[in-house]
Parts: C-alpha cells; structure tokens; sequence
C-alpha cells in the first residue's frame, strides 16, 4: 500500500467512523427522547453537536490537557526539537510539528492534530530517559509517520465523538437516576425504560469499540513507516523491546477528562481512550508487541536480541536522568 | 445497439484509467520536486555556514592557506553544481575537504576551545544530518516516480508526455538508496 492509497483509505476511513459515531449519537438521543420526552432528546443532540464543533476547534489543547503534555522553551529541548526536525524533513512533511513533553516516568509518545500543519508531538520524559539516540529516533519516526498518514486526524475525531457519545450517555442516565420516571408513559413504558438504560449503558463502550478497532493495523503501518523514513528497521525493533521489557506504568494526568467517561478500565484502555495515536500497548507482555516486533524482523532480515545491551539514554543530553 | 453501449463503458473506463494515471505521475513528479527543493535548501544553508567556518579557523592559522583554497572552491562547485549527481558529487567533495579542514583545527585548542567555533561546528553537523535526512526522502520520491514512468503502460508515453527519469542525489560509489547507520552519527 503506498503512501497516497494509506492517506486516502483513511480519509475514507474517517467519514465512515464520523457516519458510524452520528449513528450512534442519533441512538442515544433517540433514547433519550423515548425516555423522557422528544425534545428533550432534540436538546441533548443540539448540545451534542455544540460540544462536538467545541472539541473541533480545541483539540489540540483538549488533547494536551487529556495528556498533560506541555509546551516548552524550545531551546531548553533543543537537541529532541532537532531529531523530530530531521525525521519531518526525511518522513517530506511540510513543516515540522511541535514537540511537547509530557512529564511521565513511562516512556511513551503521541502525536494529536488533525493536520500536518497543525499537529504537535508529545514525548513523556521517561521516553527520554530510557531510550538512547538511535530508538528514540525511530519511535519519533513511528509518530511521524502517524502524522503522516493522517492516522492523528482519523483518531482526534474518532475521540472527540467518543467524548460526546460518552457524555450524552452520561447524562441522560444522571437524569433518569436523579430524576425519577418523568415518562408518563402506559404500556410498553416499562419495557422501553429498561431498552432505553441498557442502551445508554453500552453506548460508550460501543463507541470504544469503534475507536479500537481503527487502531489495530495502522501501528504496523507507522512501524514500517518509521523504519522507511530512518532506512533502519532495526532501531524500530530495538525500541520496541526496550518498551516491552520496561515495566513502567502510566500515570497519564487525565482526571480533567474522567467527567466524559462512565468509568475507566485498565490501564491498556486508559492509554487508547486518551485518544491519541500513541504507541498503543507499549506497556503489554501480549502478543501485539512481539508481532511488531517480528514483522519488523521479517522485513529487514535480523533478530531482535532477548536482552538490550546498556547505552546512554538520550535525557542525557537534555540534562534530564 | 449492445455493442454501441460496450463499446461506450469500454472507452469511459479507459479514459477514467487515463486521468488517474496521468494525474498520478503529476503527482509523483510534484514530490519530486518538492524533495529536490528541501535538498536544495539544506546544501545552501550548508554553503552559508563555509565562509564564517574559513574566518574563524583563518584567525588561528592563517597560514594553511591551501586548506582554506581547497573548502572555498568545494563550496563553489556544490553552489554550482547543476544536477543531482553533481550536486552529490560536490557535497561530497566539500565534506573531504571540511575534513582537512576539521584536522588543521584540531593542532589549535584555543579554536576548538572557542564558543564560536564550536558553534559553526555544531551546526555543520545539524546541517550534515538534515541534508542526509532530505536525501532520504528525495531519494524515495525518484524512485516512485521513475518507477511509474517504467512500468507498462506509461512507459510508451512518459516521453511523449514530458516525464523524464529523473536522477538520484547520490555520489559516485553511493548505492542508489544509501543505508544511513544512526549508529554513528551520534
């Protein structure tokens, strides 16, 4: 698949998941209007679609906020701002995108924006203390080529409806807790009412499901992208071992965001409903990442060793570690 | 009047085959260019730093003046340099000659103790790995393009149609696509 049928199949991709999410919003406010009463539910989309256009226009900063990543004085970082500059130049973008740093002892990386132009990359300072020069180049690459493939657009709008979805769920089930059975319905009243809150219940995690199964093979996609753009699988492997054997677990700060979730799930999940196009599943012992790793071994034709050999993690040079 | 109507979807079909293959290759032409541009950009901002290089190492050993000939002319021949082969072969030549240059700074450590030498030093490197960056993706662009313009059917009208191969940035003894060891460059 070349570059250009990758941007557009997910172009397409992306109207799909928005046709897939206004499916499933139309649902819950229909649900919501079954449940109460029609304009009520007309209330409820309208504010939807308030929140939605909101989140559009904020989301890099919705975004940062959800990940607690951080501007910073880019001479402080200068040597990070470099790498991310020489791999847009060998990735052909047409600018190179922002770095910001997120103050995490898990190393990981994400890169948010719906374009090039307007996309940012965040960098968690373990990332940056565990990882030497040649590794944290290619999980840059890896970010890049997400950035590239437009992969930040599809996911940034995949998470903003699965914020709104989430919400309207969240609240009509509020209201019908809190406010008693304001239907005054005969009937089959019953029996809508039970439809209606199990409907309301699964709604989110419907949406979740929707937003997962985007991200499966577009990670192998920016893994070989990466390995493209730097002409070296190798370190993409490397990098990945080297996550796989850190044990570290995320603290992402994103209470700010907990009001747009029902609950949160495992940790696994947590990093996926952040929402960015992170290096999902860094922190799993499971398959996904040894069959990364391994596509990346049959491509560039070497073995991963078990054990990475020690080297000066790339902080250093940053003054952090 | 069946055969009217196939012959009809036939020709529709070919000409959308048409617009979308001779779009492509516009496309994949455009790239091209835009890779060479950022190339270009690079290897003049490399140029740029030369002179200020020569001054500050001139202050300390202005005696090796064959040295300080050798760079200046590398610099003009990259800044002349017309095609991308030639332009590989004068980067090259400018990167022998930086080298002596580099080994005549190294008999004086006030100028390598000096911040400024240190500084262009440091940004010849940056250069350095952003040309090599830049080179990669060139790189990647000629090879799609000429690889559409030889494949049949585009082969028998690329020429017609104004799409010439075009030529990859390496020096002689560069392998088309160089493998760039990040090992190193650290």
């Amino acid at each position: 698949m070349t570059l250009q049928e990758q941007i557009r199949a997910n172009r397409l991709r992306s109207g799909i998941v928005v046709f897939g999410f206004l499916l499933l919003l139309l649902l819950v406010a229909g649900l919501i209007g079954a449940i109460f009463n029609l304009s009520l539910g007309i209330v409820a989309l309208a504010g939807a679609a308030i929140y939605a256009l909101f989140a559009l226009l904020q989301n890099r900063s919705m975004i940062a906020r959800m990940t607690g990543a951080q501007e910073v004085d880019p001479h402080q970082i200068e040597p990070l701002r470099r790498i991310v500059e020489n791999v847009s130049i060998a990735a052909g973008l047409p600018v190179t995108p922002e770095v910001r740093i997120v103050d995490d002892p898990a190393p990981n990386a994400f890169a948010a924006g719906l374009r090039p132009q307007s996309s940012y990359l965040g960098v968690t300072t373990g990332l940056l203390r565990t990882m030497p020069k040649r590794e944290l180049e290619a999980v840059i690459g890896h970010e890049i080529s997400h950035v590239r493939h437009r992969d930040t657009y599809l996911m940034t709008m995949a998470t903003i409806f699965a914020g709104v979805i989430a919400l309207v769920a969240d609240i009509g089930f509020r209201m019908l807790i809190f406010g008693g059975g304001r239907s005054r319905r005969g009937g089959g009243g019953a029996l809508v009412a039970v439809l209606a809150i199990v409907g309301l219940l699964l709604a989110p995690y419907a949406a979740l499901l929707l937003r997962m199964s985007l991200s499966r093979r577009r990670e192998f996609l920016a893994d070989a992208g990466s390995a493209e753009i730097l002409n070296d699988p190798e370190a993409m492997a490397l990098a990945l071992r080297r996550l796989q054997l850190d044990t570290t677990t995320v603290q992402y700060a994103d209470a700010s965001v907990a009001h747009l979730w029902v609950e949160s799930p495992t940790s696994r999940v947590e990093t996926e409903r952040t929402g960015v196009s992170a290096l999902s599943g860094l922190f799993d012992t499971h398959p996904p990442l040894d069959k990364r790793i391994a596509a990346l071994e049959q491509a560039g034709g070497f073995t991963t060793p078990e054990t990475l050999p020690a080297h000066d993690p790339f902080g250093v040079e940053l003054g952090l570690a | 009047m069946l055969w009217l109507w196939i012959l009809i979807g036939v020709l529709v079909v070919l000409a959308a085959l048409a617009v979308y293959g001779y779009n492509r290759l516009v496309r994949l032409r455009n790239e091209v260019g835009v890779g060479w541009g950022n190339i270009e950009a690079q290897l003049q901002r490399r140029a740029d730093l030369i002179p200020n290089l020569v001054e500050s190492v001139r202050g300390y050993a202005a005696h090796e003046r064959g040295v300080f000939d050798e760079v200046t002319e590398a610099r003009t021949a990259l800044q002349q340099a017309g095609s991308p082969a030639n332009a590989a072969q004068a980067d090259a030549g400018l990167t022998t000659a930086l080298g002596k240059l580099f080994a005549v700074a190294e008999a004086y450590p006030d100028l390598k103790a000096s911040e400024n030498f240190s500084q262009l030093q440091d940004e010849l490197t940056d250069t350095e790995d952003k040309i090599s960056a830049a080179r990669r993706y060139y790189n990647a662009t000629v090879m799609s393009f000429n690889t559409a313009i030889q494949s049949f059917p585009w082969v028998l009208f690329a020429r017609a149609l104004g799409f010439r191969e075009r030529e990859f940035f390496s020096a002689e003894g560069d392998t088309a696509a160089p493998q760039v060891s990040f090992a190193t460059s650290t």
